[in-house]
């Protein structure tokens, strides 16, 4: 618990305070607070390094491009990929999968091929999929999911096949918290197809050890402001061979090799999918993210969210009349769907936002999920690195007392 | 009582309560006392967009005045909207689309009134001029 103890200190936001409360904050599924060696280092950038990247052939210059490639080298190793070419930089988790859906419709898929995701997905990996089906005439299959949140890998078995050439599936679920095991995902897709297998890590890579060559999964995508970094910058990590077959998706500078009028050859991985200036200072940014959370070491940060999780499923799975949409596995994320009979998720968040905490309210981007559970909306308390358990006592008796005053 | 004598009155009441909570709470009375909405009306044609739960707003024309019913299913959306219906009831539209009143100037009421959740309010402001509107054209 030490590193976590005072950690609050690293983070300014803080030291707000919020309708004369101290600010609880728990969506950081929604988005991450930064630390002050993230905002520090891109303000650096800004006053005293800011060029732009690849172009100059001067001393700043040089020196953003080393910064920003050398971001590539550290998630190489926090992800352990084999080598640092797999990493390519995009705008987030939803410009990751739209470039991976067009990119991989476009060179692998034809007419009456399959696309597997779940019915827990969130829109980001519904939207891009459902937009190319209909521009490809493939058609997309959703495993079900259990009573308990699970996902039900029997349904997956069951619907691949040797037409299925995409499975892309999330790796954490931003609602209940649950995480597939996708080790045994990757044995089936390997074993009934020979599909590509994607793993949207938007909640996972905050949160956990993410080792993509043990995993054996095709690819990752994740964002860097729900990981204590920028907005603007996520990532797609995938296997060297499979990058080098896709074709880019955004044509410009920087992505090519020679450009004549008539045609032109691409830059090689992972420069042939950054077309245009890249969002290089908050790429510098992220990667000070990393190196916030490789110092607290990620097996801690695991730690903590474990103990977070404990604690939230003691203190929060039996407050009269609210029903929780919680992972019933042993290990799970520390994300918490709410929901109370008779109040709407939009009064409970506003009534609690009265004692300073954030919650998120709505469908959160999975409404699908939601229309299956029968339920409008929700609230969702997601914790991160610098909660502590006094928050989520904090959230106990603020939900107690907004219902008191809703019912 | 004219648009601007509503709003002063409004003004007055909300200043009473010390903090957001206690004014969420008055909202929340308004909404209780609203219970004159008719359920089949609750119809998409008559749903404010924008929001973040569900909002109705219909219009009706009685002595050359128009009169708003309205309903949420949030309580504290309803509360809202039955004071912004209430304040452009009984008015001319001629007087509705002239009023140049900012609300979210005018009250203190906490995110729901704040730009960032303009959206809502906002939304329910632009329906009611927009049925004055139409009146008048
Ligand atoms: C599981 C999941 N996937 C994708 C996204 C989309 O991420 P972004 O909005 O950063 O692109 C989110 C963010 O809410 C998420 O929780």
């Amino acid at each position: 618990m030490s590193k976590f103890k005072n950690i609050k200190k690293d983070f300014p936001i803080f030291e707000r305070d919020i309708n004369g409360n101290k600010l609880t904050y728990l969506d950081s599924g929604a988005t991450s607070q930064k630390p002050n060696s993230v905002i520090d280092k891109m303000t650096e950038i800004y006053k005293f390094n800011n060029a732009n990247v690849h172009r100059g052939t001067y001393v700043l210059s040089a020196e953003t491009t080393q910064e920003y490639e050398s971001v590539r080298s550290k998630f190489q190793s926090f992800l352990n990929a084999s080598e640092s070419d797999e990493i390519i930089f995009t705008k987030g988790t939803t410009e990751a999968l739209n470039f991976l859906a067009n990119s991989i419709a476009n060179k692998f898929m034809s007419e009456g091929d399959d696309i597997i995701l779940s019915e827990i997905e969130h829109h980001a990996n519904i939207i891009p999929w459902q937009m190319v089906a209909e521009k490809y005439k493939l058609s997309i299959k959703y495993v079900k999911v259990n009573e308990d949140f699970s996902l039900d890998l029997d349904d997956l078995s069951s619907k691949l096949s040797s037409k299925t050439k995409v499975v892309s599936i999330v790796g954490e679920s931003n609602l209940s918290g649950m995480l597939p095991d996708i080790k045994e995902i990757n044995n089936l897709v390997r074993a009934n197809s020979e599909a590509l297998l994607i793993i949207d890590g938007a909640q996972l890579v905050p949160h956990r050890k993410v080792d993509v060559q043990d995993l054996g999964i095709d690819f990752l995508v994740f964002s860097g402001h729900k990981m204590l970094g920028p907005t603007g910058i996520g990532v797609v990590w995938g296997k060297k061979e499979l990058l080098n077959s896709l074709d880019p998706v955004y044509g410009g500078g920087d992505m090519i090799e020679e450009v004549h009028y008539d045609k032109a050859t691409w830059a090689p991985v992972p420069h042939k999918f950054e077309a245009g200036t890249p969002p290089y200072v908050e790429a510098i940014g992220l990667g000070a993210a990393v190196d916030y959370l490789q110092d607290l070491g990620m097996s801690e940060v695991e730690k903590h969210s474990d103990e977070l999780r404990e604690y939230g499923r003691k203190v929060l799975l039996d407050i009269d009349g609210v029903n929780v949409i919680h992972s019933q596995e042993t290990i799970a994320g520390c994300t918490f769907g709410m929901y109370v009979d008779g109040v709407h998720a939009a009064d409970l968040s506003l009534m609690l936002d009265t004692h300073g905490v954030a919650v998120r309210a709505g469908h959160h981007c999975v409404q699908p999920f939601h229309r299956k559970l029968g339920i409008d909306a929700t609230i969702r308390s997601t914790a991160y690195i610098y909660n502590d358990k006094e928050d989520i006592d904090t959230l106990k008796s603020a939900l107690i007392s907004s219902v008191e005053m809703l019912r | 009582m004219s648009i601007r004598e509503k709003v002063d009155e409004y003004k007055k009441i909300l200043d009473i309560f010390p903090n957001d909570q206690e004014k969420y709470q008055y909202l929340i009375e308004k909404a209780k006392e609203n219970d004159s909405f008719p359920s089949e009306l609750r119809l998409d044609n008559f749903k404010v967009n924008g929001c973040q739960s569900q909002v109705w707003l219909v219009p009706e024309e009685k002595d050359e005045k128009l009169f708003f019913n309205s309903d949420s299913d949030a309580l504290i959306a309803k509360g809202l909207v039955t004071l912004i219906a209430s304040i452009y009831s009984d008015e001319k539209a001629e007087d509705i689309v002239s009023n140049e009143i900012d609300l979210m100037e005018e009250f203190e009421l906490g995110v729901i009134l704040s730009p960032a959740r303009r959206n809502g309010a906002y939304s329910m402001l632009k329906t009611i001029k927009e049925y004055a509107k139409k009146l008048i054209t």
